[in-house]
């Protein structure tokens, strides 16, 4: 192993060869350093929001008419929002709500499409036809597009957020994991499985499967961001999350009307997302490099 | 097309004997195999050029060539057991078990991210042995491949040529396997390794009374390794015979043409 000074292109392969430890790892890739630590915080706030927040019932029904969009202060460190709410209080409960739609969708999405994939890859003929023809059929449309009508079938809640976009996202993991389950299956150690007797079930599970799996690990990371952006536009048009829910889609569809006069309804927010966007693709890139097997077999 | 009828000169029952084996590709046959026999502590060269239908006659034995998209008919006996025909379930506890593997680059038959150790214990449990004993088998198959039992706990990216082949050979000794049907298995090896392989064939060979069918383009390997050749050309066996007979008097045009195209020292082509 060179001593590398190009420490982001020395350090991965190091820490799968010799695994130098976390701690090192992260000193000597900052930009994973800071997805990783950006992710911790927003788990964090997350977790920590009830103590946290100054006013955590503003996070709820609460209204305030006394209040309302006041600016920035020592009270209200991001201002209040147009019922007087305090828009700290309600960002940081709104780490409660974006990521963990962002988790479910992509669960869902996994949880789906990644069996599909990986059995469409590795049997291929009329198996691999039928369901790639189904997800074509779901990417045929734009991804935005399918998401609202599915929102717009079901009633407006979180939980339809999530129904609605993962239906839209399955297709993708199924894309991915078709693709590299089908070369996978090409290399001969699948027919060396086979000719060992090891059976189908089996060679899917521990041989295809494991090989085939790092790019979506990193497209997760990746699509994190994603989901939450498009969990947003759905609040953002009326089809997500509903008033009370502190999500941060929603809170800046519901500050656009005041963006003009009263900036902060709508930057805080936004800010969140954007972090939260920011911190995931970081993860998510430097993952990429991480995780990628010609680094392990090269060495 | 010459085949002598006294070209099989083992036991009175072969080990495997292959009859009547055609593999189709479409409408297109890529294999038709008259005869093909294997006695017991045999080793059997198959030699031809590449696209000769070599690899895909063991994959048929194997009943691995509708993986690839073939079709397969004729009759496959093990033991006077016939494998043709048979449920899948049924074959695939034949495969590895009986009839194992040994493929050309030993290193990507290996799955990159599962252990020695593991593909070994999982492999022989599957088959039937306890975890125990897997693992006793396990060090004792490496030891008798001259590998040290630490080799178990690597990822087949830190072996080497020689040792992953070692490590397919033992596998096939591991599961005592009956007829290794070895593909290539030293063509993608340098030439001192090579050796060391061969030599490990013919102690397997002694010791187990494995029966090796052995895949090879390389008449001087299979010179030096086989009792008996037979020479494929587009999918028939053009010759057969013990290997010094056949290679020493080819009677088929084509025979004669490889004997002709291996390099000798001091007739002026170079090894």
């Amino acid at each position: 192993m060179e001593p590398g000074t190009h420490a982001a292109a020395a350090v991965p392969s190091e820490a799968l060869a010799g695994r130098p430890g976390l701690a090192r790892t992260l000193r000597g890739n900052p930009l994973l350093a800071a997805g990783v630590g950006l992710s911790v915080l927003i788990v964090l706030l997350a977790l920590l929001a009830p103590l946290l927040a100054p006013y955590p019932e503003d996070a709820g029904s609460a209204t305030h008419p006394l209040r309302t969009l006041q600016p920035p202060s020592l009270r209200h460190p991001f201002g209040t929002d147009q019922v007087g709410r305090d828009i700290l209080s309600r960002v940081l409960y709104g780490a409660r709500v974006s990521p963990v739609i962002a988790a479910l969708v992509l669960a869902i999405s996994c949880a789906v499409g990644v069996p599909l994939g990986v059995i469409a890859g590795y049997f291929g003929g009329i198996v691999d036809e039928v369901i790639t023809r189904v997800t074509d059929v779901f990417l045929a449309f734009p991804a935005l597009l399918l998401a609202l009508a599915f929102a717009a079938m079901l009633r407006p809640s979180v939980t339809n957020t999530v129904i609605a976009i993962a239906v839209t996202w399955w297709p993708w993991y199924t894309r991915i994991v078709r693709g590299q389950a089908a070369s996978v299956t090409g290399r001969p150690f699948v027919e060396a499985a086979r000719a060992l007797g090891i059976p189908h079930r089996r060679i899917l599970l521990r041989h295809v499967l494991p090989n085939a799996i790092t790019p979506v690990i990193v497209q997760v990371s990746l699509d994190v961001g994603g989901v939450i952006l498009t969990a947003s536009a759905l609040s953002f048009l009326g089809l997500g999350a509903q008033d009370p829910t502190p999500d941060w889609g929603l809170m800046v569809s519901q500050g656009q009307a005041f963006f003009t006069t009263q900036w902060w309804l709508v930057t805080f927010p936004g800010a969140a997302i954007l972090l939260t966007a920011v911190a995931f693709n970081l993860l998510g890139d430097q993952l990429r490099d991480l995780l990628d097997p010609r680094r392990v077999l090269t060495r | 097309m010459s085949r002598p009828d006294d070209a099989w000169t083992g036991d009175v029952a072969p080990k495997l004997a292959v009859r009547d084996l055609a593999v189709w590709f479409g409408s297109r046959r890529v294999v038709e195999l008259e005869r093909l026999d294997l006695g017991t502590a045999e080793i059997l060269g198959l030699a031809g050029e590449s696209g000769s239908g070599k690899s895909m006659t063991a994959l048929a034995i194997l009943g691995l060539a509708g993986t690839v998209g073939a079709r397969v008919d004729g009759s496959v006996r093990l033991d006077g057991e016939e494998l043709m025909g048979l449920p899948e379930d049924h074959v695939r506890r034949v495969r590895g078990r009986r009839l194992a593997m040994i493929f050309q680059s030993p290193v990507s038959a290996l799955d990159p991210l599962t252990r020695v150790g593991d593909l070994f214990v999982r492999t022989l449990r599957l088959h039937g042995a306890p975890r125990e004993e897997a693992r006793d088998r396990a060090v004792e198959a490496l030891r008798a491949v001259l590998l040290p039992p630490e080799l178990l706990r690597r990822y087949p990216h830190q072996l080497s040529g020689g040792q992953a082949q070692r490590v397919a050979i033992a596998m096939a000794l591991a599961l005592r396997s009956e007829v290794p049907l070895a593909d290539e298995p030293t063509s993608a090896l340098d030439v001192t390794v090579q050796a060391e392989i061969l030599e490990l064939l013919r102690r397997v060979r002694e010791e187990r009374r494995m029966a090796i069918l052995f895949i090879s383009h390389d008449l001087a390997v299979i010179a030096e390794l086989c009792d008996r050749v037979a020479v494929m050309r587009e999918g028939r066996v053009v010759e057969e015979g013990p290997t010094r007979s056949v290679l020493d008097g080819p009677r088929d045009p084509y025979t004669r043409a490889l004997v002709a195209a291996v390099p000798r020292l001091g007739e002026g082509a170079r090894a």
